[in-house]
């Protein structure tokens, strides 16, 4: 519990493996019958097909352009095992387009192998018929195309080079992904004059991690150009780097994970400095210098440093005679939240002005998060940007400046000493809170002092609480008043839920749980429309008279856990809860008229561990003909390691049994 | 004096019309107010028109403008067009209003998204779509938009929907059909009184439909198809043609034929197939068994591989392609199929049909292309073999859910012919459980069920065992069943594969914590594993008839051994329902320390009449509440020994 798993190393380039001769056959067509020989590989004996190689490598050459170009080898080589691997035959490749500079793909070779009659027989792919590109849009263009003739047991290979000039942008490599990998390689030569950051992530450690280094020239031509002085000849040192890992098992998919990507085996890079012989340039020196640069940057900080003036003809008459600073802010807000469609939830540059963003009332996160802090700062509120990595976009690295780890821009604003957190991307979010998305580590405020702060899940605590109150009425029968207010999340997520459709659709779902016999009558529901404030659900019910001998009733009343939320018997990852929670549920009952109280669930109290990461109180008393009746479960801690699982699983098998026994009274003789 | 009179009214009118004209045509004010009700949007106006031109141009032009009325209005106000092979885009025009009907914003072309429009199940279409969203927040405004479609065939006559949703209140809405007089098509209309206005001038034919003040519809629990409760209108040309091929739409006969020449000449095997196919099947007499052994011979050397482009969404890939690349769509494979069986001397035939879980909207008295999926179908002297020739593992002659119990078009030589598919019912879809437990001191049961599912109840299981690994059927089963904290301890699954196929499952649970023992009592539910789910919410007030569709059958008998040294205290009673909408009987019985429990519940389908509802109601309510009915016992005043 007490230390948290860190996902990122940096790789230390000095590293020399021992084992760093061994080396794979990539060589395209190599398929004798032996190649069939394994019908089920020992690393998983159940999978529907097995990647043989996956092999990768890059490698930096001049070109005509002037500058340089990323040239990418793809080889691969997958075992079809069964039906179910089929989908292994489908092939894509993803090429990025911006403006006209594309990637471009070449030397495409695709054949499958099957064993017939004990002879290898090979199809070709019909390059000309069965290959297709497909536009997605104006950045991305797919080429796919599946392997002809597949059948049960085939081997399918292909290969392939893409041509990048965009440098910057390095594909990261996956070593894990939908099939168990035997042997999954990457390549990266790098010349000194480019300097690269490498990430590496996953649990599964490299069987070669090598780095050779050598000399070679380069030749960049400017074909554009008019003189010979386009051309440019050096040479200089290269370092082949080289990773290997083997035998990679699939990633297993499994409830609380905050994201599978978190804990996938794969490379990335950061392109971070050009040196010589190139005009030396640093672009991921350090987080002050990463936040001035994005702080000067024209799609981003000078958006809020220009006068902005426009702003007044939406802010004058928004505001008018509005005094009180905080209200001011809080109608800002609201303005921006209630009037602006978010088209994106991702992404920390901007493709449009903040000013456009007003006009076509849509934009991506940052753009509208960027519209608020301008207006903030235009009405003289302290604010800024702050850069974070969502939860699907999984971890950001607090020490290193990389931007393609940062999806997100939110506002932090100060107004008298006090903080708040602003998203104006998500309809009735109150003002002052975040999306849940949000809490997941690190972020970085864009101001002068680059100031870094932690959002974490463990920072939210749902808090719901829930009173019930059940008498005798003059029927014959118990009735009674349930009030409830759920957490601040599950607010809003109701919020949203009757904006769509209505609050009859709950008063109806309430009725449908409670079943036709039970009356509900006078249902409130309280702070609808105020987005700050948790909703308040009040209603009050009446059980059909009942002539029974004994009444077995169970004082959860329908709330609480009817399933264990962790159903499975074994757990491979850390277990990522959204947020820390109190729930707790207090019910008065009166003993039904004409009845005694036979039998009373006994009262319990577990403990998640020592360290009281969380704990489950059941208390049930009895004074005179009324029982008092408590019931909490509050969890501090959102972070589990998997050896805390079956702990865990225990303590919510605990809560399931109590909270499903009965009160019983039988009737007085 | 008089003339004064008339003065001050002509005054007093102008006055009023210049404050209407201060407000836009779409101004919200102009609504009408019993159109507001409910509705998330009302369309203010739309004028379709379908130009036909010749035989092979046709255009569509559309203008309509939406109120959006709140949010959950605001995915209406996104305009898009699909494009293909078939039919262009020609323009697009837009206009943003607001709430008083005032122009905020006009589309400029650069504005428009033009985005592939693959669907997930295909490797490669041709299809694409322009869109466009003006995201505008400040409700209510209005979107306007002005569309013009080519159509390069007179395949595609869209139907006329004018309120395509509920929540969709109507202001006006038009369709007009011009054509030259050579041209002629029948039309189909649901929920339209009277008949369309028809001109004719200069050789120039028009048909106009319109509809006006239509309030939004609330959808209600199994509520008829949409097309019965709204209006609209559907069409079909007499005589089309579409990629170079002429058809007619006249009658099914006509519509079959015109798929038999979109197959012809496309059933040809490479000489090796041939050989295999004779090689399979020469020494086999039986027909039932040589379609057997051919569809096996399919499904181990085909796989699904969905790609259209064009008239190439219609025809199928010829069967020497499907030989070579071991791949095609549902079209491909049943065309190749349809080869193999040939070889084989089997005449079979193609069938175009409407696939997708549960019964859907068809008009069997309007011949038109309402397909979206190819089978096939071999007619034997006493009964038919279908198969699904997409499916790498259903039995030969087994539609499962996806094309059972529905009409098709059986295309043969001569042309096509409306069929229904076989229909599996309660005798069919069946649900076999027997499940023996014992219960310890602690609450925690051992449960061992042996269960076998048949026809439709089967379905899930077979895809189950079928695309997963043993491992996932375990991660599977882990998480599916509804026991507070459990453990899969053994499992087993045994298919029987036939026309009407068969899953045997054994099961061995551990869940601890099944029955709650308190101090003095045990309690426990007996019906261990099959509990209905169905409730629904009373409702005031009934519109439209129940549409049921699936019938089924579960039985369940129930063993559980109990703890020794308790009595009973609560039993519930025995329970026996017959209703229209089916039946239900339970009984639990104690004898010794053992608990014997009974369940059996039919479901039927059919149509009822909106009255009906509350009883059905009722009828779920009483089976739901049934089904997690407790047995209460006390421990024994005296604990024998």
């Amino acid at each position: 519990m007490k230390c948290k798993l860190f996902f990122f190393v940096i790789i230390q380039l000095f590293f020399v493996a021992a084992r760093a001769q061994e080396k794979v056959n990539t060589k395209f067509g190599d398929v004798n019958e032996k190649s069939f020989a394994t019908k089920i590989y020992s690393i998983d004996s159940s999978a529907n097909a097995v990647v043989i190689t996956d092999f990768g490598s890059t490698k930096i050459e001049g070109n005509s352009k002037g500058w340089f170009s990323l040239i990418f080898k793809h080889y691969k080589r997958v075992h079809i095992l069964n039906k179910n691997g089929y989908d292994a035959a489908n092939v894509s490749i993803p090429l990025y387009v911006s403006g006209l500079d594309e990637v471009k793909l070449s030397n495409l070779k695709a054949v499958t192998y099957n064993l017939e009659n004990g002879k290898v027989v090979e199809t070709k792919l019909d390059q000309k018929l069965n290959v297709f590109k497909e536009q997605i849009d104006k950045n991305w263009a797919i080429v796919k195309f599946t392997f002809p003739n597949v059948k049960e047991g085939a081997i399918v290979e292909f290969e392939y080079t893409t041509i990048s000039d965009f440098i910057n942008h390095v594909e990261p490599w996956e070593f894990q992904g939908d099939y168990p990998v035997l042997w999954s390689e990457y390549n990266f030569s790098l010349p000194d004059f480019l300097g690269y950051v490498f990430f590496t992530q996953g649990y599964k450690k490299y069987h070669i991690k090598d780095r050779k280094t050598k000399t070679e020239s380069f030749r960049l031509i400017n074909s554009n150009g008019t003189s010979a002085s386009d051309f440019l000849s050096f040479s200089v040192g290269v370092a082949d780097n080289r990773w290997v890992i083997k035998d990679i098992p699939v990633l297993k998919e499994e409830n609380f994970i905050t994201t599978l990507n978190n804990h996938t085996n794969k490379l990335e890079f950061q392109l971070s400095e050009l040196r010589d012989p190139l005009t030396p340039r640093v672009f991921m020196a350090s987080w002050p210098k990463a936040v001035e640069d994005l702080m000067n940057a024209e799609f981003f900080g000078q958006q809020l440093t220009k006068d902005n003036g426009w702003l007044k003809e939406v802010l004058n008459p928004l505001l008018k005679s509005e005094t009180n600073k905080l209200e001011r802010l809080k109608k800002i807000y609201a303005f921006v939240r209630d009037n602006f469609t978010c088209v994106s939830h991702s992404g920390i540059y901007l493709n449009q002005s903040i000013k456009n963003v007003l006009k076509t009332k849509k934009g991506t996160v940052s753009e509208i998060n960027l519209l608020l802090c301008a207006m903030l700062r235009y009405e003289e509120f302290q604010a800024d940007p702050v850069l974070l990595s969502t939860r699907s976009h999984g971890v950001a690295y607090a020490d290193y400046p990389i931007m393609s780890k940062y999806n997100y821009v939110i506002v932090k604003t100060t107004i008298d000493g006090t903080s708040y957190f602003l998203d104006a991307t998500e309809p009735r979010l109150g003002f002052g809170y975040l999306p849940l998305r949000c809490y997941n580590g690190h972020a970085r405020a864009i101001n002068a002092s680059a100031d870094s702060m932690e959002l974490e899940s463990k920072m939210i605590n749902e808090q719901k609480f829930t009173s019930l109150f059940v008498i005798n009425d003059n029927k014959g029968s118990i009735g009674g008043r349930m009030q409830q207010t759920p957490g601040y999340y599950a607010s809003l997520d109701l919020r949203n839920r009757i904006k769509e459709n209505g609050v009859e659709k709950l008063q109806k779902d309430i009725q449908k749980a409670f079943g036709s016999a039970v009356v509900i009558s006078n249902f409130i529901i309280d702070s609808l429309d105020n987005y700050e404030s948790k909703l308040g659900i009040t209603y009050d019910f009446d059980f059909p008279p009942n002539s029974e001998d004994i009444i077995y009733l169970n004082p959860m009343f329908g709330e609480g856990y009817r399933d264990n939320p962790f159903k499975s018997a074994q757990r491979l990852n850390p277990v990522e809860m959204p947020y820390a929670f109190d729930e707790v549920i207090s019910v008065q009952i009166e003993v039904p008229q004409g009845y005694e109280v036979d039998e009373l669930p006994q009262s319990l109290v577990v403990k998640l561990n020592e360290e009281g990461d969380g704990v489950f109180e059941y208390r049930i008393s009895q004074s005179g003909t009324n029982i008092s009746f408590r019931s909490r479960i509050k969890i501090s801690h959102t972070f589990f390691l998997p050896e805390e699982y079956d702990m865990l699983r225990e303590f919510f098998g605990h809560v399931v049994k109590k909270q499903s026994e009965h009160i019983v009274f039988k009737k007085k003789k | 004096m008089k003339l004064k009179v008339v003065i001050g009214l002509a005054f007093f009118l102008f006055s009023i019309s210049s404050a209407l004209s201060a407000d836009g045509e779409y101004a919200v004010a102009k609504i009408k107010p019993g159109l507001l009700p409910d509705a998330h949007v009302v369309k203010r106006m739309a004028e379709t028109r379908y130009e036909v031109i010749s035989f092979s141009k046709t255009r569509l032009y559309n203008k309509y403008a939406i109120t959006i009325m709140n949010e959950n209005g605001d995915r209406f106000a996104r305009m898009y067009e699909f494009y293909d092979g078939l039919r262009s885009v020609k323009s697009i025009e837009g206009k943003l209003y607001d709430a008083n009907g005032k122009m905020i914003k006009a589309l400029k072309s650069k504005d428009i998204e033009d985005r592939s429009n693959v669907s997930e199940i295909s490797l490669m279409e041709d299809s694409r779509i322009k869109t466009h969203n003006f995201y505008y927040k400040v409700y209510p405004y209005t979107v306007e938009y002005e569309t013009v479609v080519e159509f390069n065939n007179t395949y595609m006559f869209y139907p006329w929907l004018p309120q395509p949703e509920e929540n969709y209140a109507v202001e006006k809405s038009s369709m007009t059909v011009s054509c030259p007089s050579w041209f002629t098509f029948q039309y189909k209309m649901f929920n339209y009184n009277g008949a369309p206005i028809e001109t004719e001038v200069k050789g120039e034919k028009k048909y106009t439909w319109q509809v006006s003040d239509m309030p939004s519809i609330t959808k209600e629990f199994a509520n008829p198809d949409w097309q019965f409760l709204t209006t609209c209108v559907y069409f079909k040309p007499d005589k089309f043609e579409i990629g170079g091929y002429k058809g007619s739409m006249s009658s099914w006969n006509e519509l079959g034929l015109f798929q038999l020449q979109l197959n012809k000449g496309r059933d040809k095997l490479p000489d090796a197939v041939k050989q295999q196919v004779h090689h399979l099947t020469d020494g086999v007499s039986d027909a039932k068994e040589k379609i057997r052994v051919l569809y096996e011979y399919l499904q181990k050397n085909t796989r699904y591989i969905s790609i259209q482009l064009g008239i190439g969404g219609y025809q199928p890939f010829d069967a020497a392609y499907v030989a070579k690349n071991a791949y095609g769509d549902c079209k491909a494979l049943s065309n190749y199929m349809y080869a193999l069986l040939k070889e084989a001397n089997i005449n079979s035939c193609y069938v175009e049909i409407k696939a997708g879980d549960g019964e859907q909207f068809f008009m069997p008295d309007f011949s038109t292309d309402q397909f979206n999926h190819i089978i096939l179908c071999v007619p034997l002297a006493t009964d038919s073999i279908w198969l699904e020739c997409t499916s790498q593992t259903l039995p030969a002659g087994y539609l499962a859910g996806f094309t059972s119990n529905r009409y098709a078009l059986l295309v043969n030589e001569t042309g096509g012919n409306l069929v229904r598919t076989p229909k599996y019912g309660v005798k069919e879809n069946t649900q076999i459980r027997n499940i023996k437990a014992i219960l310890d001191k602690e609450g925690t049961m051992q449960i061992t069920a042996s269960t076998t599912f048949s026809g439709l109840q089967q379905d899930d299981y077979h895809s189950l065992i079928n695309n997963l690994s043993k491992d996932k059927v375990k991660e599977s089963l882990q998480e599916q069943f509804d026991f507070q904290t459990y453990d899969i301890l053994q499992f087993d699954y045994r298919e029987v594969k036939s026309t009407l196929p068969v899953i045997r499952e054994r099961l061995e649970i551990s869940v601890s914590n099944y029955a709650t023992i308190t101090g003095k009592r045990l309690f426990i539910t007996p019906n261990i594993m099959t509990r209905a789910n169905q409730k629904i919410a009373i409702e005031k007030e009934r519109k439209y008839d129940i549409v049921l569709g699936l019938e089924y059958a579960d039985t369940d008998s129930i063993e559980i051994e109990l703890p020794g040294g308790y009595a009973p205290e609560a039993i519930p009673q025995d329970m026996t329902i017959s209703s229209k909408f089916g039946s239900y009987r339970s009984s639990v019985k104690l004898l010794g320390n053992k608990l014997l429990c009974y369940r059996h519940y039919e479901q039927y389908s059919g149509r009822f009449p909106a009255r009906d509802y509350a009883e059905l109601a009722k009828f779920y309510e009483t089976i739901y509440n049934a089904d997690r009915s407790r047995v209460v016992l006390v421990k024994s005043e005296t604990t024998p020994k």
